[in-house]
């Protein structure tokens, strides 16, 4: 690079003779010197003064703003996951739970029936006895009845058959104990 | 002559002699061309502060990567003890990126490629550091010119040579950038020259070489505004933190 340079300005040099007419560096000219040393205090004082007093305690500022804000949004982030895990389980052990009641009701309503159940029957099924053995009262009582006053139409058929046959009126009281006595033989197959 | 590659270089008086105590602090194409880097940099900081935005806008987010390249730099080099020269390195890099990005605009003029310039700025970060270097550390900051683990027969020789290396830094800081600044401004002139003797049938050549330079001079004029403020850190590191 440093021989391109080289040549490329003695290449200029010689077509264009500008040496001949200025030589050397104007850096090295001092007229300007305290001037340029002047103005570059001058600026770069004012240059510094509004930097450092003013626009980077802005930017630091709003830096660590952003900063403060990310960690806290973070934080708060987390916060709410643990609330939100916490709460899941909170509704899992409620689940759980509310299963588990669940469970037990069916098995308590199943048992009550059961037993309900099991209280009626018994109450039915005695009172179903019940109503047979009176049922069978009736009809022995009815049987027993129903005895006696086939023993009163036999009694006054055989009155009547007698009377039919001879003419004649036998004793009540003799047919009464005849018939009686007959029936008390038979009465056994009937009752 | 205008063709003169050296002659964008010359300082003219702009308005009245301005003349105090018989020294001559007329107002030239220098101080205009100061000033107006100064301007686009307080411009820039304006815009990037007038909304202090969550999420920021681009001129924003510039000036928040400018904060914070900086920033970087100061730490990475010379510790948190620096924080309170952060400011001024801030200024001087801001200063000296945006005199050399003007200076590459056409018809500019680069107010880094003076010497006095920059030897003034070097003088002072020399004369700053060592007296903050003696604040800090009282005598013991002569421990700077005696490096530690060093045979006793070399040991004068290499304090010799530490001291002659501390005394040149304010000529190497100065040096360095007016160089470049001056080396790339000139070979740009030159091949710009090429093109217009050239003309059109040769001038192609040389005009690629201009893009080209272009692009490798801004590059160099960002490169050099980084190292004049990287070298400011180390020498205020060195102050602040004594190794040797």
């Amino acid at each position: 690079m440093k021989r391109l340079l080289g040549l490329s300005i003695a290449l200029v040099a010689k077509r264009t003779d500008l040496f001949a007419a200025e030589a050397g560096m104007p850096q090295l000219d001092p007229t300007y010197w305290a001037s340029q040393a002047f103005w570059l205090i001058l600026v770069f004082t004012i240059l510094y003064i509004s930097i450092s007093k003013f626009y980077l305690p802005k930017i630091k500022e709003n830096l660590d703003n952003r900063e403060r804000k990310i960690k806290e949004d973070l934080e708060n982030a987390s916060k709410f996951k643990e609330q939100s895990e916490a709460k899941l389980k909170e509704y899992q052990v409620i689940l759980s739970n509310a299963k588990k009641e669940v469970a037990k009701i069916h098995i308590d309503s199943k048992n009550d029936l059961d037993k309900n159940i099991q209280a009626k029957k018994e109450v039915i099924d005695k009172e179903i006895e019940k109503e047979l053995t009176k049922a069978q009262k009736e009809i022995i009582e009815l049987k027993k009845n129903s005895i006696s006053s086939i023993q009163n139409i036999s009694e006054n058929i055989a009155l009547n058959i007698i009377e039919k046959i001879s003419g004649d009126k036998l004793n009540q009281s003799s047919i009464k104990a005849t018939v009686e006595d007959v029936s008390k033989k038979n009465v056994g197959k009937y009752l | 002559m205008a063709s003169n590659p050296m002659q964008q270089f010359t300082v003219h008086k702009i308005g009245p002699e301005i003349k105090i105590a018989g020294v001559d602090l007329s107002f030239t194409n220098a101080s205009l061309f100061m000033i107006i880097s100064a301007s686009i940099i307080l411009l820039f900081l304006f815009l990037g502060t007038r909304e202090r935005k969550i999420i920021p806008d681009k001129i924003q987010l510039t000036a928040e990567l400018f904060y914070n390249f900086v920033a970087k730099m100061i730490s990475d080099t010379a510790g948190s003890k620096a924080k309170p020269y952060f400011p001024f390195i801030f200024s001087l890099f801001m200063f000296v990126l945006f005199c050399n990005m003007v200076g590459m605009l056409p018809y500019s003029f680069t107010v880094t490629s003076h010497i006095i310039v920059t030897l003034i700025m070097a003088l002072f970060i020399f004369v700053a550091v060592t007296v903050i270097g003696f604040i800090k550390h009282g005598f013991k900051y002569l421990g700077i010119f005696v490096p530690s683990g060093v045979p006793a027969v070399l040991l004068p020789l290499i304090t010799l040579i530490e001291i002659i290396s501390y005394l040149s830094r304010p000529v190497s800081l100065s040096v360095r950038l007016f160089a470049n600044m001056m080396a790339g401004h000139t070979m740009l002139k030159v091949f710009g020259g090429f093109v217009v003797s050239l003309g059109i049938l040769g001038g192609w050549l040389p005009l690629s070489f201009s893009v080209a330079l272009t692009g490798l001079e801004i590059l160099v004029a960002f490169l050099q505004a980084y190292v004049f403020a990287i070298l400011t850190c180390i020498y205020l590191n060195d102050a602040l933190n004594l190794h040797h």
